[in-house]
């Protein structure tokens, strides 16, 4: 049983780790093979050598792939390009899904109560004074708002928050805030806020999301 | 085998005290044997409010001490037989003094004796007011049309369902003044009620008279003609599940005639 496989396909060379290898003979079959490698002629003409580790069906601690990453730095030419695995953790997968899946929420947000996800949300419930929606995706609402609304929680100034926000007390898009007048913002459930190129909050309207927000309203289907 | 229901509202001052007092008191004379249970440590008041103050003896913290039995430490209010009976706050300013643990005990060791447990909370959503609701099978909400009250009502609400009591909770909105909600100059009953989310079980107006009866130790509804009174009335008979109408704001404008005379007295 080969510990470590090394392959080369038109993207370059891809080393292959054997899933039933342990990670200590993975590390020395690894090492053998690069001083191997390292010594040959053909590779003295190549300037740099760039390896995509596969992992198979195991997953690799963050130390383990700083092990893998820390020994190809020892080598001048050799480095990783990156280290996949065929697997992710039930976590992982978790947050991918609540990342990538639009939450449907119509419950009341009362005084004090704070709710926090990932991913996009479409919010039809009510937001007391008082209440926080918070995310790291887009909001959109057409809910009743008189609390505060975070989208693109903590830093993503790329995400927006659309509805009717008039009643709102603070908007947030990813580390911008605003306090929100009575009268600063339309009575209207098409506003959009977003971060400009100046990272300030700005106000827009729906029509105006191609501008504001191409690549969502690309994902959305407008064209 | 009795019920028990906590009076709390976040905010301070808004007639949790008075509510249970009157409540308490309106359920007596319906014939229910009710047990008051004074929460708020420290602060005690509900003894006063009844006109209970030199009888006690021992405390709730006594009795959670093992110091004293239950029934050593609770206080009958001598109006009403047998039906009527306090379990005194104490003076301590310990905050630890009490758990959830304890109150949940006393509560359940006074369930089979009475109809009600009244539960009067302290302001606050700290210790004090976990204790309040520990025992509790359903709780009353006290606002009054205040924005800084109904705001600390919403938060309580907010709590509870988070930490949901055999019932949902219901509504009394306190210290109605018909004048200033007639000119829009705080919430109405209906949008109160509205932005609350849960059920009114009833309103009580202002009048000066409760603080004047409060003082002699006599809780208004023992004043059959009070408006004040019938707002508790109503509302102890809508725990008891009767369906009573609410009382109407306009009805307590000045009469046709009385307006007649302030007419004739303008000129
Ligand atoms: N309907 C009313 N009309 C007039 N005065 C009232 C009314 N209800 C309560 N009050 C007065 O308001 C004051 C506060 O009432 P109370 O002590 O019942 O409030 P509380 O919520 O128990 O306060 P705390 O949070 O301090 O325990 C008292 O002086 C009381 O007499
Ligand atoms: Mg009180």
């Amino acid at each position: 049983m080969q510990a470590v496989l090394l392959k080369g396909n038109q993207d370059g060379y891809q080393l292959i780790l054997n899933q039933s290898a342990s990670f200590t003979e993975i590390i020395a079959e690894l090492k053998r093979l690069f001083d191997k490698l390292a010594a040959e002629p053909s590779s003295l003409e190549a300037a740099r050598l760039s390896f995509d580790v596969l992992t198979e069906d195991r997953i690799l601690k963050s130390g383990e792939k700083k092990q893998i990453e820390d020994l190809a730095a020892t080598y001048p030419k050799f480095s990783i390009h990156k280290i996949s695995s065929n697997v992710m953790t039930v976590t992982d997968a978790y947050q991918l899904k609540e990342r990538e899946n639009v939450h449907l929420i119509s419950r009341t947000i009362r005084n004090g109560q704070e709710v926090k996800l990932n991913g996009d949300i479409l919010f039809l419930g009510t937001i007391h004074e008082g209440g926080k929606l918070i995310t790291t995706g887009n909001i959109f609402s057409m809910g009743n708002i008189a609390g505060i609304l975070h989208a693109g929680y903590p830093n993503s100034e790329e995400k927006l928050i659309l509805g009717n926000i008039h009643n709102a007390q603070q908007v947030r898009v990813g580390e911008q805030f605003d306090v929100i007048d009575d009268e600063k913002i339309d009575d209207n459930d098409q506003v959009v806020a977003y971060v400009n190129d100046l990272h300030i909050l700005a106000y827009g309207k729906l029509k105006e999301l191609k501008q504001i927000n191409p690549k969502l309203y690309n994902r959305i289907g407008g064209q | 085998m009795g019920k028990a229901i906590v009076i709390t509202s976040g905010k301070g001052g808004v007639g949790k005290t008075t509510s249970t007092a009157n409540i308490g008191t309106a359920l007596a004379l319906m014939g229910k044997r009710v047990c008051l249970m004074d929460l708020d440590i420290g602060l005690r008041n509900l003894d006063v409010v009844l006109g209970l103050e030199n009888r006690i003896i021992y405390d709730i913290v006594d009795v959670a001490n093992g110091r004293a039995k239950l029934p050593q430490a609770l206080v009958k209010d001598k109006r009403f037989e047998d039906r009527l009976y306090l379990l005194p706050a104490a003076q301590t300013t310990d905050k630890t003094a009490l758990n959830e643990d304890q109150v949940r005990d006393i509560v359940e060791e006074l369930m089979p004796d009475f109809d009600y447990v009244l539960i009067d909370c302290p302001a606050g959503i700290e210790q004090g007011f976990l204790n309040a609701i520990a025992g509790a099978d359903a709780a009353i909400i006290i606002s009054t049309p205040e924005i800084s009250a109904v705001r600390d009502a919403d938060r309580v609400v907010g709590i509870l369902e988070q930490h949901p009591l055999e019932e949902e909770p219901r509504l009394i909105i306190n210290r109605i003044r018909p004048h200033m909600m007639q000119e829009g100059d705080v919430m109405d009953v209906d949008e109160l009620t509205h932005h609350l989310g849960i059920e009114l079980l009833g309103i009580v107006f202002d009048d000066d008279a409760v603080i004047a009866t409060s003082n002699h130790g006599e809780p208004i509804v023992l004043n059959e003609n009070n408006p004040v009174s019938k707002g508790y009335r109503n509302i102890a008979r809508r725990l008891e599940g009767a369906s009573v109408p609410l009382m109407k704001i306009e009805e307590q404008k000045p009469g046709f005639w009385s307006r007649m005379k302030l007419w004739f007295k303008r000129d």
